[in-house]
């Protein structure tokens, strides 16, 4: 109990703000626009627990944003030449793994920064993409959107099929042995490998299981729209560390439980939707965010401090 | 792994340039050569001086962005400063009348605030600065956004004003000046004081330094305080090079001066290099995409190319300082 106040005060915060919702808006559970915000959270969901996961082996990985819009660009791109579904999400899939895979290479492998290496991703994927498409929208076949299934049912199919996916990831994250090596590595490397545990393997997979959660997220993001937006994605990366921040991840590794960070996220993507229908205007949204952040963690350091002098180093 | 005693070393300065430095300065040359073989119109002094004024705000945050980085930390909302100091500014001037080099003077010091609280967030309740920044990115930009209304636009400054962005003094533009000053200044206390010394050892062992007497909240706190004060002077020139101002003033600069300052052999984990060096980093990203832009072959895909060359630059710099076991 006392070791999951962080992630119980984020839960009562989404549920005080759901239920003054319940009470004052209740238009805002309306049942048809509460599913679509609900799809299209989902993804993002997806995206800021592996993100988290890197961060609990004492990485980061600031390159998901431009991940998601190559994926997106490829699935788009072969769907429109007319290929079926199974080639396109393999396609979006392996792509995905395969970003993480030169993340993870390039950090566990050659043992570089993890905060450079997603930073020169995050760049060179996002103008490579802009290169390769110029910008213009890739339209899909007209069957392609909610694969073609009628809205509503694919919207479900959607919200289960993408938290089941994450469920699973939160789950064997806790109770997998090698779930518990991601928290072993993070919170001592050196104690981690002199185990014997494979600190690089575990590393190098922790980026390719993000990127391949990128891939999914991908899949079912295209899915949505009739069109893929070869821009999508930007800012993305700073919005799932904030997610998984205020779900009560530790930077510095090794702290944290996922769930927590589904709950952040859910409560992230509640505040626009909850300022429009409390009238106060949209502008509002990014300061808002950023207190929440700040109040999350700050209750988090208020309480620890006087325990270490550490102000926090990033590696 | 780290280690504190290299940097107390006499020739320390020496080491540093033969190893991160040094070789960016080979990678700009190496641009120079083949811009001016390629590119059309490149190396002429009214090209150089535009690299130079395009560089300014890039250069500003880099410089400012060092000292933080030195001590290990990070802040991800210089571009956030920038955005909220720049639109401070257009509201003092445009709607309470102010005068406005003093609305100028009040915008560095609203920058100087946001620098304040985020040192103050740092030092006193201990959360980790890529937090802390992270959340103030987001709340500078939203107060930004908050106060310009999301769409207000602010233009048509007076002559004198404009005359920072696009003026020039003895034949170099107003804004140079300004990057020099700071620069200098920054290089100073790096060689000439105990600041540089100090910011460095927290970031090499923050224990070590905390036990040999460094005042290590004063330190880390100076860092983001000025880091806020130079982003504020950094949204002078900015709104006085565009000649407008919206909330998205700077957005995505943060990620730019990190770029540079890790480009110029800055170790990002903290500890070790140069001011000297963050600015050849930002000379290295100006050169490259005026180049590119000039260059008939890469023309049309500047932008995009810049952006792919500057992600391997940065890897691959980083890949050979490993192997020479410098990070």
């Amino acid at each position: 109990m006392k070791k999951t106040v962080h992630e119980i005060s984020v839960a009562v915060t989404l549920l005080l703000l759901l239920g003054a919702m319940a009470i004052w808006t209740p238009s805002f559970y309306d049942p048809q626009p509460l599913l679509s915000r609900t799809t299209s959270a989902v993804p993002k969901m997806m995206i800021a627990v592996g993100v988290s996961l890197a961060l609990v082996t004492r990485h980061i990985d600031i390159s998901t944003g431009s991940m998601l819009a190559i994926c997106c660009s490829v699935m788009g791109m072969i769907s429109q030449t007319g290929h079926g579904w199974t080639l396109t999400w393999a396609a979006g899939i392996g792509v995905g793994m395969a970003l993480g895979a030169v993340n993870g290479a390039l950090i566990a492998g050659l043992g570089l920064p993890s905060i450079i290496v997603t930073l020169a991703m995050m760049f060179a994927l996002r103008e490579g993409v802009r290169l390769w498409t110029q910008g213009v929208f890739i339209n899909l076949k007209p069957n392609a959107q909610w694969f073609g299934l009628e809205m509503v049912s694919a919207q479900w199919a959607i919200v289960v099929a993408g938290l089941s996916l994450t469920l699973a990831v939160v789950w064997s994250s806790r109770f997998l042995t090698v779930g518990r090596y991601f928290y072993l590595i993070g919170s001592d490397p050196e104690s981690a490998f002199e185990a014997g545990l494979p600190v690089r393997r575990i590393t190098f997979m922790s980026f390719v299981l993000n990127g391949t959660l990128v891939g999914l997220a991908a899949g079912l993001t295209v899915a949505q729209a009739p069109q893929v937006d070869p821009g999508i994605g930007q800012g993305l990366e700073l919005e799932m560390i904030a997610a998984a921040v205020v779900g009560g991840i530790a930077v510095n590794g090794g702290r944290g439980r996922l769930w927590g960070v589904m709950v952040g996220m859910a409560l992230l993507v509640c505040i626009a939707p909850a300022l429009t229908y409390m009238g106060v205007a949209a502008y509002w949204e990014k300061a808002i965010q950023g207190v929440i952040i700040l109040a999350a963690v700050s209750a988090e350091g208020i309480r620890k401090s006087g325990t270490q002098i550490s102000i926090g180093n990033l590696d | 792994m780290k280690t504190t005693a290299n940097i107390f070393k006499r020739h320390s300065y020496r080491e540093i340039w033969l190893r991160a430095e040094a070789l960016l300065a080979l990678a700009l040359i190496l641009e120079v050569i083949l811009f001016t073989l390629y590119g059309r119109r490149f190396s002429t002094w009214d090209n150089w001086m535009n690299i130079l004024r395009h560089s300014a705000e890039i250069g500003l945050l880099a410089v400012a962005l060092t000292p933080v980085i030195w001590t290990g930390g990070i802040d991800l909302s210089v571009g956030s400063t920038l955005g909220l100091s720049a639109v401070a500014f257009g509201q003092l001037w445009r709607d309470a009348g102010m005068d406005p080099w003093l609305a100028g003077v009040a915008s560095v010091g609203v920058g100087t605030i946001c620098g304040a609280i985020n040192g103050a967030l740092i030092v006193w309740i201990r959360i980790p600065p890529l937090i802390v920044t992270l959340g103030t990115y987001s709340l500078f930009r939203g107060f930004a956004e908050a106060l310009a209304k999301g769409v207000d636009t602010f233009t048509g400054f007076p002559e004198g004003f404009l005359w920072i962005g696009s003026g020039q003094w003895l034949g170099i533009p107003v804004q140079i000046w300004i990057f020099s000053c700071v620069a200098l200044m920054y290089v100073t206390a790096d060689w000439k004081t105990v600041l540089g010394r100090n910011w460095k050892a927290i970031g090499c062992s923050e224990q070590a330094a905390y036990l040999s007497g460094i005042n290590i909240q004063k330190y880390v706190f100076s860092a983001y305080l000025m880091a806020g004060t130079v982003a504020g002077i950094a949204a002078i020139t900015y709104s006085s090079r565009l000649g407008s101002i919206k909330a998205d003033a700077g957005f995505g600069y943060e990620l730019l001066a990190i770029t540079a300052v890790g480009l110029g052999g800055v170790r990002l984990s903290g500890g070790k290099g140069s001011v000297l060096g963050a600015t050849l980093g930002v000379l290295a990203l100006g050169i490259l995409n005026n180049g590119l832009g000039r260059t008939p072959l890469t023309m049309n895909y500047s932008s995009e190319l810049g952006g792919v060359l500057t992600g391997a630059l940065l890897i691959g710099a980083i890949a050979l300082s490993v192997r020479r076991g410098s990070p």
